[in-house]
């Protein structure tokens, strides 16, 4: 076709008449449309997110394993923080240790209003993987609900059991997660690697019940790699055996998502065993989802299908990319209009159960949980992405929506209209030159 | 805004923007089953919209809703990979027209409901409905010639496209 052409074929195009079944066809799906508008009101993704507790649940066992294993990324050995190179060192001779967390959230996505407690005890193996005890404060209720998490890497799955529900829900790692996960081993050991890679400044000598301990912190948004959010992170070590002893962790997301924890009551190279992180299922659980939840790839074409559902879903593009932003993004579905956000909530109020509601808003949630998740594997990877989505209209195929660096000289984008492109430097400055400001 | 005055406001409306919607969608898909599917998504459109379809420049709102409503259809025929899934596309095809004719057509379709929002509007004003720049831009809320801007833009991104693709 000679591409001059194209007024022509718009034009014939435009003088095509509608065929008189055409009109039929419209005449008919608009009264039956019609008659579909008997009942007030209309069922909003948001308020079936927030009102099942299969959900919150299975919601939040997602976003815990993404915090535990994506959030505390891979830093490799770094020339800084002699110090602190010695506490790794001592750390990573261990086995196996536990410890105990208690942690607040205020204003989290998907969870009751008000302050959320945790309290749990965590065990950490190198061989056979995280058991995690959990008692989770209801702030409204103020009724204790216990669950359990095993996060098994070596069976690329993980556990979490609701016995007050008799309920469990399998997890299902992705290779690439999984990846990550070996590279990461659980938990303080990661977090010192993080810090050594970060601003950090030495508090100096203090005491914590008796013990003296030395401390570091840091302020560096490095260790919020691709989550978003202020963070102060506070370690101190016995300087006896150079041992992790407290930590405290403030994370400020926005205005209204804090977390705070508080890792305390380390107890260092445990006996433990195979059978200790072998899940305990009693037969009359029932597993939820029925077929085990996978976990959100992170791969490119996983994040595009995400920008491209979040699109369909609100017709403009995410402002931003870290998890949080995202996650909120998600709250602010609820009052979309789009057609295909009324097309999900038409599916969700066709749901039979609350289970099957729950199945199928994590279906709706994992392309948004698989874009954050592989912006912060480009994060960690230090891959230099630089994300546009305030300025990129959809459908711009000539304006660079996301950037990241694939080697030196040479940079991998996603456009306005979701295809992808290999550029140079040069040709990525142009690109990048004629965004809007 | 009441039901029972929510469902008054569709009602005329519908009535009056049927054949317009079935006009402008029939022109965009070129297609029965994504002409229906098109036209029951702008339903939608109009329903979850209608406060603006109540007021003076309800004839505005009404062009945003029908590609937004094309759109979206043809995104769920062109699928994942961009790429049309040929043993759906039930094109029309008059028996004198050459296949080839249909195809590039079927192409132009396609890549107008991948345009940015108020590219995709100019062309349907101006093409699909044949509508002179000073309307364009009063529908665009901008000047006549950036009216002509938004079709220029639009024709050049169209020849690219489809010159890359033919």
């Amino acid at each position: 076709m000679k591409s001059e052409k194209i007024e022509e074929i718009l034009k014939n195009i435009g003088n095509n008449d509608v065929p008189a079944d055409v009109h039929k066809i419209a005449e008919d799906v608009s009264n039956d449309f019609s008659k579909t508008l008997t009942q007030p009101g209309h069922i909003v993704l948001g308020d079936y997110i927030m009102k099942s507790r299969f959900t919150k649940i299975a919601v939040a066992a997602a976003a815990i394993i993404i915090v535990l294993f994506v959030g505390l990324p891979f830093v490799g050995k770094k020339d800084q923080g002699v110090a602190l190179a010695d506490v790794l060192a001592r750390v990573e001779q261990a086995q196996a240790y536990i410890y105990k967390m208690n942690m607040t959230m205020t204003g989290m996505p998907n969870a009751p209003t008000g302050k959320q407690q945790m309290q749990g005890t965590i065990t950490v193996s190198t061989e056979y993987g995280m058991k995690m005890d959990m008692d989770i404060i209801d702030p409204n209720s103020g009724r204790e609900m216990f669950q359990q998490m095993y996060v098994l890497p070596y069976k690329k799955e993980a556990y979490m059991i609701m016995p007050e529900m008799k309920k469990y829900t399998r997890m299902e790692f992705t290779d690439d997660l999984l990846a990550r996960m070996k590279k990461q081993n659980n938990d303080p050991r990661e977090i010192i690697k993080q810090i050594m890679g970060c601003q950090y400044t030495e508090l100096g000598r203090s005491a914590i019940d008796g013990i003296e301990v030395e401390g570091f912190q840091t302020t560096d948004p490095a260790m919020m790699v691709g989550m978003g959010g202020d963070i102060k992170y506070t370690l101190w070590v016995d300087v006896e055996n150079w041992l992790p002893v407290h930590a405290e962790m403030d994370i400020k997301m926005n205005e209204q998502m804090e977390m705070q924890c508080v890792i305390y009551d380390f107890t260092w190279d445990i006996p433990v065993s195979a059978s200790d992180f072998e899940p305990v299922i009693p037969e009359d659980f029932t597993g939820f989802p029925t077929e085990g939840m996978k976990m959100p790839e992170m791969t490119e074409q996983a994040a595009i299908e995400g920008l491209r559902f979040i699109v369909e879903l609100s017709e403009e593009y995410p402002k931003k990319l870290d998890l949080i932003n995202l996650m909120q993004d998600i709250r602010k579905l609820k009052d979309s209009k789009t057609a295909a956000a009324e097309q999900l909530q038409q599916k969700l109020k066709e749901a039979s159960s609350e289970e099957e509601i729950a199945n199928r808003t994590m279906e709706i949630m994992k392309p948004i949980q698989s874009l954050g998740m592989f912006y912060m594997s480009l994060v960690q990877d230090k891959k230099e992405p630089v994300y546009y989505g305030e300025s990129v209209e959809p459908g711009d195929g000539s304006a660079v929506l996301l950037r990241w660096k694939v080697s030196d000289g040479q940079y991998r984008v996603i456009f306005g209209d979701l295809t992808t492109a290999d550029v140079t430097a040069e040709q990525l400055a142009e690109l990048e030159s004629l965004l809007p400001k | 805004m009441k039901f029972s005055r929510q469902a008054e406001i569709f009602e005329r409306a519908r009535t009056k923007y049927t054949r317009f919607l079935a006009s402008v969608l029939w022109r965009l898909t070129g297609d029965r089953e994504l002409f229906t599917e098109a036209m029951q998504y702008a339903l939608m459109g109009m329903w979850q919209h209608i406060g603006k379809l109540n007021g003076k420049k309800a004839h505005v709102y009404i062009y945003r809703i029908a590609l937004s409503a094309n759109s979206t259809a043809w995104r769920n025929r062109i699928g994942r990979d961009g790429q049309l899934k040929r043993n759906n596309a039930s094109f029309e095809k008059s028996p004198d027209d050459k296949l080839d004719r249909d195809e590039i057509a079927i192409l132009v379709r396609r890549e107008i409901c991948r345009l940015p929002t108020k590219q995709a509007k100019a062309i349907v004003m101006r093409y699909l409905e044949q509508q002179d720049y000073q309307a364009i831009a009063e529908s665009l809320s901008c000047t006549e010639v950036g009216a002509r801007s938004h079709v220029s833009k639009a024709l050049a991104t169209l020849k690219s496209r489809l010159a890359a693709l033919t």
